[in-house]
């Protein structure tokens, strides 16, 4: 996944959400997560999920992008439901939290210049935290670019083919070494010219003014009801437990609608 | 072992807040103490090997549902106050990704930032007493001590919580919740039980719990013990050879960088 | 040796105010490898251009790395407007403007507005005169149509000039540029060289810059320094002073600029040709003049 891909569409994009204040797109993300973590019943955090399926698919994100990148976290969540997870169920909640989070994480930044975002989240976190948090976002792309190329190298060269398990263990653990200091090194350069620049542990951004009120205020009104219907189902899940699959119901038609207008309007 | 994947509302709440003041403490002295330049040329690293903890805990060994964690490797090159600072950005990653709850990012930075620290003090006293040569054996030897102890440190929440270990899936070990926890389908009820915020679950006698999560995590505990020290002893073995000064610079010493372009220093 | 380029400073000429000093300095790196600034100090005097000529691995970036405080002297001393700028960036960086060899890691922010606006913002001037500099910055080279656009989409060429323009945008008094010319097309370079001869005799901007690019100092460099291998500074002059010492320039592998070589065989071939001409100007003058004596 190239980082450039994401600040492309973060640019350059023309949808509601793109003309949305960065502020109001990190209060809905907010509450969107809040909602997902107090949420015990998976038919509502699947509501959610399609809830925001349908946001992208209504605004036309670069879906193709954006879901294998919120599916990543599936991945690793799949194994440690597998591991943990008392029965099929639970271990359903646990991968559709980890990807509906990770959903909302995406739209968010496929929808908001970095430097928005960051500078937001650097005014509310101790300096060297927002600092190093900066940093490891960019690291993040920077790692998943050379492991792939590591994996391919690794495979070609010495193969993991299990022949000898132990050599190719040891040339993957030595490749593992080669990413750590080749990613440090770029990430060194990104810093350095960081600081030269002026950066000094806060970025400063002039905040984008919202060019779409009413976005905004559907934001946050979406972005509530989900958290009130998460908190409900929640606090009152013994009278609500026989209607958790209303809101998802409702969700899907959502989905379906955007899917149905945007072939239309094709 | 240095997370418990412990949903949100298991934990009895003086628990997890006193984990989250705590941690917040640290940070805020980690982070206080930061305004040096030299502290500031290392946060590249910092992003670095926290985007390196966040791949390779989310990606697991998938036959022992077993993840390696690189907290060693991570406190051997950070040093203590930076440590501190990685393990929480870290952590709420994780917590935002699903990986656990939100309530015991605060706990879960404790035994990060635990693990980091014993890393990184036994290997700098095991490299005191055994010489700069011996990096490999140091960092394996630091490796499995400070697993052992800190597997102990869990078992010792566990105990302290008063509930068993359940969702506490570590070290290799598979998971003991299943007997622990009630499951949603016995209840008839989805999405109660473990993920429900432990009021509906059925507690049962802890001492059986604990001892049973006990025996799993220190039977199968050590295989994975052994996993990390190869990984760590192979990682940090090259790092040693390659750029000492990484290990032995002192956390603190300016970076050394490699120039890009035209320099001939490889 | 006579000066063709009157206009050309010498270094050490006293009047000027001293911008850069090194004097000195040892880099080891981890390896083993050394880089050893020595031989004589390398200077930098306000309102001139410097450029810095070596083979690959003379050390040429670390010397920038040094003049940009990313690097600490093990030995000797950097000075930069009189501080040292390893520890006394803050203090110094406002002043000085940067353009680093690969532009592509230097391009931090996702417009390329954004990006030039990224120094202002972060000393905090108001917003109303960072789209000011902005504006004035990107005009100056050129790019104004560019300032929406997303910079990975850009041409090589096109890259250097957004990260020349976020170097600019300060109005620093010392430019750094490590190998400015590469990927650019030759009215690219021109237009360059041009830019920076008026940003230098017209706002007293002192220009440092590493380059392989040996034609373009006659053009650009009031004076060049020549790295040996190993980073001793084996030399110091002005451009006519510098190509015409043959031997320094074969320790440094570093061939003359084409005229310089014409000349030199000229001058082998018949006593009475003229001394070296080091651009095409001087060279049809001076080749005018031998014609008619």
């Amino acid at each position: 996944m190239d980082v450039a891909v994401l600040d492309r569409s973060a640019v350059s994009g023309n949808s509601h959400l793109h003309h949305a204040a960065p502020r109001t797109k990190l209060l809905a993300f907010a509450l969107v997560l809040a909602s997902i973590v107090v949420s015990t019943n998976l038919f509502i955090v699947l509501a959610v999920t399609f809830a925001l399926l349908a946001l992208i698919a209504a605004e036309r994100l670069p879906a193709r992008s954006m879901l294998p990148l919120a599916a990543y976290p599936a991945l690793f969540a799949a194994v440690f439901a597998f591991a943990s997870a008392p029965d099929a169920l639970a271990a359903a909640l646990i991968i559709a939290k980890a990807v509906t989070a990770a959903l909302a994480a995406v739209t968010l930044m496929f929808t908001t210049p970095y430097p928005q975002v960051f500078a937001a989240l650097q005014r509310v976190t101790p300096g060297l935290v927002g600092d190093a948090l900066l940093m490891t976002y960019r690291a993040i792309f920077l790692l998943a670019d050379k492991l792939a190329d590591l994996t391919r190298a690794v495979r070609l060269r010495a193969g993991l083919s299990g022949a000898h398990p132990i050599r190719s263990a040891k040339a993957t653990t030595r490749a593992l070494g080669g990413l750590l200091l080749y990613s440090l090194d770029l990430s060194q350069r990104e810093y350095d010219v960081l600081v030269l620049r002026g950066y000094s542990g806060r970025l400063k951004v002039a905040e984008r003014p919202s060019t779409s009120p009413r976005t905004d205020r559907a934001l946050i009104a979406g972005a509530v009801a989900i958290l009130l219907t998460a908190a409900l189902w929640r606090v009152y899940w013994i009278s609500f437990i026989d209607y958790s699959w209303m809101p998802l119901a409702f969700a899907l038609l959502c989905l379906a609608a955007a899917l149905l207008l945007r072939r239309r309007n094709r | 072992m240095s997370h418990i994947h412990i949903p949100d509302g298991v934990l009895p709440v003086w628990l997890w807040l006193g984990g989250w003041l705590v941690a917040l403490a640290l940070v805020w002295l980690a982070s206080s103490r930061s305004g040096s330049v030299d502290v500031r040329r290392k946060v590249p690293l910092v992003g670095i090997i926290s985007a390196l903890v966040l791949v390779s805990m989310s990606s697991e060994i998938v036959p022992l549902a077993y993840h390696i964690n690189l907290t060693v490797i991570a406190g051997v090159l950070l040093g203590p106050q930076l440590a501190i600072i990685s393990a929480f950005v870290v952590q709420i990653v994780l917590a935002l990704l699903g990986h656990g709850g939100v309530t015991v990012i605060g706990l879960n930075t404790l035994m990060t930032m635990t693990e980091m620290l014993l890393g990184w003090g036994l290997f700098r006293a095991l490299i005191a007493m055994l010489g700069r040569k011996r990096v490999r054996g140091a960092s394996a030897m630091a490796t499995v001590v400070t697993l052992a102890i800190t597997t102990t440190l869990l078992v010792g929440l566990v105990a302290v919580s008063g509930v068993t270990g359940a969702t506490a899936r570590e070290t290799g070990a598979l998971d003991a919740s299943n007997l622990t926890f009630a499951s949603p389908f016995s209840d008839g009820i989805i999405g109660v039980g473990l993920f429900s915020g432990g009021e509906q679950a059925h507690e049962p006698e802890p001492g059986v719990g604990l001892s049973r999560f006990a025996a799993i995590v220190y039977t199968l505990g050590p295989l994975g013990w052994l996993l990390e020290a190869l990984v760590t002893s192979a990682v940090l073995g090259y790092v040693a050879r390659v750029r000492p000064s990484l290990i032995f610079a002192g956390a603190l010493a300016p970076a050394e960088r490699i120039i890009p372009g035209d320099e001939a220093i490889r | 040796m006579s000066h063709t380029h009157t206009d050309h400073i010498h270094p050490d000429d006293p009047t000027a105010e001293e911008i850069v000093r090194i004097s000195c300095v040892r880099h080891t790196y981890e390896d083993g490898t050394s880089v050893h600034l020595c031989g004589l100090d390398f200077l930098a005097h306000r309102g001139k251009r410097v450029a810095v000529l070596g083979p690959n691995g003379a050390g040429k970036t670390t010397m920038l790395y040094h003049i940009l405080g990313l690097l600490k002297p093990q030995e000797g001393a950097v000075e930069v407007f009189g501080v040292s700028p390893s520890e006394e960036w803050s203090s110094i960086r406002r002043r000085v403007g940067v353009v680093l060899q690969n532009v592509d890691e230097q391009i931090i922010s996702p417009t390329v507005g954004d990006d030039v606006a990224f120094s202002p913002r972060q000393y905090g001037l108001p917003e109303a005169e960072v789209r000011e500099r902005v504006e004035r910055v990107l005009g100056l080279l050129g790019i104004t149509e560019l300032a929406d656009r997303v910079p990975h989409n850009l041409s090589g060429g096109e890259k250097r000039k957004v990260a020349l323009a976020g170097a600019l945008v300060m109005d620093p008094e010392l430019l750094v540029l490590d190998e400015p010319f590469e990927g650019l097309d030759p009215t690219s370079r021109q237009g360059l060289l041009d830019l920076l001869e008026r940003l230098s005799r017209e706002r007293g901007m002192t220009v440092v810059l590493s380059t392989h690019d040996i034609d373009t100092v006659p053009e650009f460099a009031d004076y060049a320094y020549i790295l040996a291998p190993g980073g001793t500074i084996a030399l110091r002059g002005t451009p006519a002073e510098v190509f015409a010492n043959a031997p320094v320039l074969a320790r440094g592998n570093i061939k003359p600029p084409i005229l310089a070589e014409l000349f030199t065989r000229l001058r082998e071939l018949d006593p009475t040709a003229p001394v070296t001409a080091l651009t095409v100007d001087e060279a049809a003058d001076a080749l005018d003049a031998w014609k008619k004596c």
